[in-house]
């Protein structure tokens, strides 16, 4: 491990280098270059959450923390590590103060691992605009997570007025082992669906994608029902014929009822955070599913026709009446 | 009708069966604890099972369900790739029955029939079954006319998909496999057959495709203007261990060049499929396959061998005929090698050399494609001494992945070059941890995707090719010995240094 104090970004790029040569690691392959965008206090999660997902798919870990954008002096500090604590890829962590906060993307350009895939996950409160953040403009696939934002329900909003393709949400993998349920209750054939209702939290952006996908799948009408479970409880689906449900029972189980057949118990995993993120990684290209049940989630018109590049919006938000969220995490 | 809620682009999603019955024969043997159950479970464990699922044991013990659902549990933990969990293992015992009987018993199969439709009502299987002969292939023919006799085995009449997964050995020759193959095609109509060959369930046989087809990097040099040579290893270092009675009469060439080795061969040599789907994929395995030429001079170009008493890792070891259960005089053959070609445009002259053994010096599989030599090196002689040739080895168990062997200049003063290695393992790009190959094709299955098993013709094919050279063997005299651990008898060595190359060291 390498730690370097008041830097700057060639000291870091060196820094790297030097630790990839006595780890042998000269032409070890890296899938992508993961940038996590993230707050002083959710480092340690982050970290693990990215560990997690890198022993899945290895890669360049660079987590960005922007510290104080309205501190006086611009200042870098930066670890360097290979095999260590952070898993057996590379990573560097960057803590930036000051006005440089603002211009990440001067240290993180040239510490990408050369012509892969860069996903930029913000763990924290959704960007307004992802245009506002270079760290997102840079990336081949933007990970947000709506559950992390003030009101998730008005931040899935946001999402779907500045989609693009290759945005992707984590409360959308967070739905994947409840869609896989309700998909396998409909491979044994069934009659037309006449209507569903999703039951979950309130104000969780996981049950609303579900409803999406729904409405754009079935072509029914979907309600939502609020109980007092943490995430989802219950998906119902009304046939012409009977009905389907999947209902969580305990902890990691679900029960599968389908009319005129027996009961199924079948797995419902809780999963963590690095889970969810592996899935996120194990697809790099856009996500048209997603992107139709965002569209139905908040009533958007057709998202797959928007283009996929974004070019830099300037956005300052120690002088901004409304700054926005993804800037000012720390 | 389709489920309106799958869509090709849904890739999140995974691919789940359609609810049905796994039925094991032979469900006490070695292959269903070490291999299937554990498979099972994986699955299970992984969510890739359907809701109406259940794996039904047949064989002759007197057990109940509970009996089985204790063996299979034990299996599992002992077996099982991902980490074992009570909570799935309490769903998936629901799913566990079995049924005692032997094969000729024509009541425990009438149970059997019973027994599935029955388990519709009771595990909304949709009375789908598929059946997995796990069971000597002398006991085929009559479990094979029992399933016929009951109505087991009729998509039509049980108005549900039934499929039947065999084991190699499919025969021992080409006349018995035939036999085999028309009992079973009989049976079971023949896109509902399955032969299992689990080399191909590797994530590296299926990246050679991906490697060829995918890329344009290398299908322009892979024939006989760029190929000097392509070398097919697959090396073990344990023995024979329990399987005597079986080797003896099976021995290497039986046993692993006739489908392993030359299923590889095949995936290695054929040309493009116009798809990816199973018709196209064994369309071109089965040309390729019937292109290839058994060797003309067999005393030249077929070696086999015995492995002597010798030392390996550090440990002792007995001769071959030192083993329990093998005869003091036996003949079979614990190595062999073969040069073969191949009849076509792209591959006339390009020698194809295959060689397995057992208790060979390490655990290795790999295909290695070798290149000719430049034409004209602008280079003094002394400056490429140590330059060979190029390589792409493709190695397929242990340390997956891809190498690339190319000359490089040595760093100084003066011009020297020097072979260096490039080197793509699995682990490093991706390690989304590759499925038991068991796991996966066990899953194909159910799915009813054999784009990964071999057909018939191929397999008949091959036994069209290792014929002569069994018959040869057996006229002529006994197979040379070979020190454990060491790479093979001499023989080998001098087949391939008579035509100016040498064996790759794995």
């Amino acid at each position: 491990m390498t730690t370097l104090w008041d830097t700057t970004g060639s000291a870091v790029v060196k820094a790297l280098g030097a630790e990839r040569r006595t780890h042998g690691a000269v032409a070890s392959g890296l899938a992508l270059t993961l940038v996590v965008v993230v707050g002083e206090g959710q480092v340690e999660e982050a970290e693990q959450a990215a560990t997690r997902a890198a022993a899945e798919h290895p890669c360049r870990l660079i987590l960005v923390v922007r510290r104080r954008p309205d501190a006086p002096e611009s200042r870098l500090d930066a670890e360097v590590l290979i095999g260590g604590r952070l898993g057996p890829g590379e990573a560097v962590v960057l803590r930036m103060y000051g006005r440089l906060a603002l211009h990440a993307e001067s240290v993180v350009l040239p510490l990408l691992a050369p012509d892969a895939p860069v996903v930029t996950w913000w763990f924290g409160p959704p960007p307004r605009l992802i245009a506002h953040d270079p760290l997102g403009v840079l990336a081949d696939r933007r990970v947000t997570d709506c559950s992390l934002a003030d009101d998730p329900l008005a931040a899935l909003r946001e999402r779907a007025e500045d989609y693009a393709p290759g945005d992707t949400d984590l409360s959308w993998a967070r739905a994947t082992p409840w869609r896989a349920l309700c998909a396998a209750a409909f491979d044994a054939g069934t009659s037309p669906a006449r209507s569903a209702t999703v039951t979950g939290a309130a104000g969780d952006p996981a049950r609303e994608l579900i409803a999406g996908w729904l409405r754009a799948c079935l072509e029914v009408e979907v309600a939502g029902a609020d109980s007092d479970s943490r995430g989802l409880s219950s998906i119902r689906v009304e046939l012409e014929e009977g009905a389907v449900e999947v209902t969580a029972a305990g902890r990691s189980t679900a029960v599968l009822t389908r009319s005129g057949q027996p009961d199924r118990t079948m797995p419902l995993d809780e999963r963590e955070l690095g889970d969810l993120l592996a899935e996120e990684l194990r697809r790099l290209d856009a996500d048209e599913t997603y992107a139709r049940a965002l569209a139905a989630a908040t009533g958007s018109g057709d998202l797959s026709d928007r283009s996929g590049g974004r070019s830099h919006v300037w956005h300052d938000p120690t002088d901004s009446a409304e700054p926005d969220p993804a800037l000012t995490t720390a | 009708m389709t489920n309106p809620l799958r869509s090709p682009g849904d890739r999140r999603l995974p691919r789940v069966p359609e609810p049905c019955a796994l039925v094991v024969f032979g469900a006490t043997g070695d292959l269903a604890r070490k291999k299937l159950i554990p498979a099972v479970y994986d699955l299970a464990n992984r969510g890739l099972l359907p809701a109406g699922f259940v794996l039904l044991g047949f064989a002759r013990r007197d057990w109940g369900h509970g009996d089985f659902e204790q063996v299979a549990r034990t299996a599992a933990q002992k077996g099982a790739r991902t980490e074992f969990r009570e909570s799935t293992w309490q769903r998936l015992s629901d799913s566990i029955k079995f049924l005692p009987g032997s094969f000729d018993d024509d009541a425990a199969f009438d149970t059997l029939a019973a027994t599935l439709a029955d388990l519709d009502a009771t595990h909304g299987t949709m009375g789908n079954a598929a059946f997995y002969l796990s069971i000597p292939p002398a006991a085929f023919p009559v479990v094979l006319k029992q399933m016929q006799r009951t109505g087991m085995a009729d998509n039509s009449e049980c108005r549900a998909w039934r499929r039947v997964v065999v084991e190699k050995p499919f025969g021992h020759d080409l006349a018995s496999s035939r036999e085999l193959n028309d009992l079973v095609d009989d049976v079971f109509t023949a896109q509902d057959v399955f032969r299992i060959d689990h080399y191909l369930g590797k994530e590296t046989v299926q990246n050679l495709m991906a490697l060829r087809f995918a890329n344009t990097l290398f299908e322009p040099i892979w024939n006989s203007h760029h190929v000097d040579s392509v070398q097919i290893t697959m090396a073990e270092d344990v023995g024979i261990g329990t399987r005597a009675a079986f080797y003896e009469e099976t021995g290497a060439a039986r046993d692993v060049l006739q489908n392993h080795l030359l299923q590889l061969l095949a995936l290695t040599a054929m040309e493009e499929p116009v798809g990816f789907d199973a018709e196209s994929l064994r369309t071109e395995k089965r040309k390729v396959l019937g292109a290839l030429k058994p060797p003309v001079d067999l005393a030249a170009h077929a070696v086999r061998g015995q492995y002597d008493q010798g030392w390996l890792a550090g440990e002792r070891v007995q001769a071959y005929r030192a083993e329990e259960g093998v005869a003091a005089d036996s003949r079979t053959e614990t190595y062999a090698a073969v040069r073969l070609e191949i009849e076509t445009r792209r591959w006339a002259g390009v020698p194809f050399y295959l060689r397995t053994g057992k208790r060979l010096p390490r655990r290795v599989t790999e295909i290695a494609v070798v290149f000719r030599k430049a034409p004209h090196l602008p280079f003094a002689k002394t400056d490429t001494e140590e330059l060979g040739a190029n390589q792409l080895v493709v190695r397929v168990q242990p340390d997956e992945g891809v190498t690339l062997r190319f000359g490089s200049k040595v760093p100084g003063t003066v011009m020297e070059v020097r072979d260096v290695a490039m080197d793509f393992q699995y682990g490093e790009a991706f390690t989304e941890a590759s499925p038991e190959a068991y796991e996966r094709l066990l899953l194909d299955v159910l799915l009813g995707d054999a784009s990964l098993f071999p057909r018939n013709e191929e397999v008949e094919q091959s036994w069209r090719v290792i014929d002569p050279i069994e018959q040869f063997w057996a006229e002529e005299g006994e197979p040379e010995l070979y020190r454990a651990g060491e790479w093979g008898p001499k023989g080998a060595d001098t087949m391939l240094a008579r035509e100016g190359r040498c064996w790759r060291r794995p």
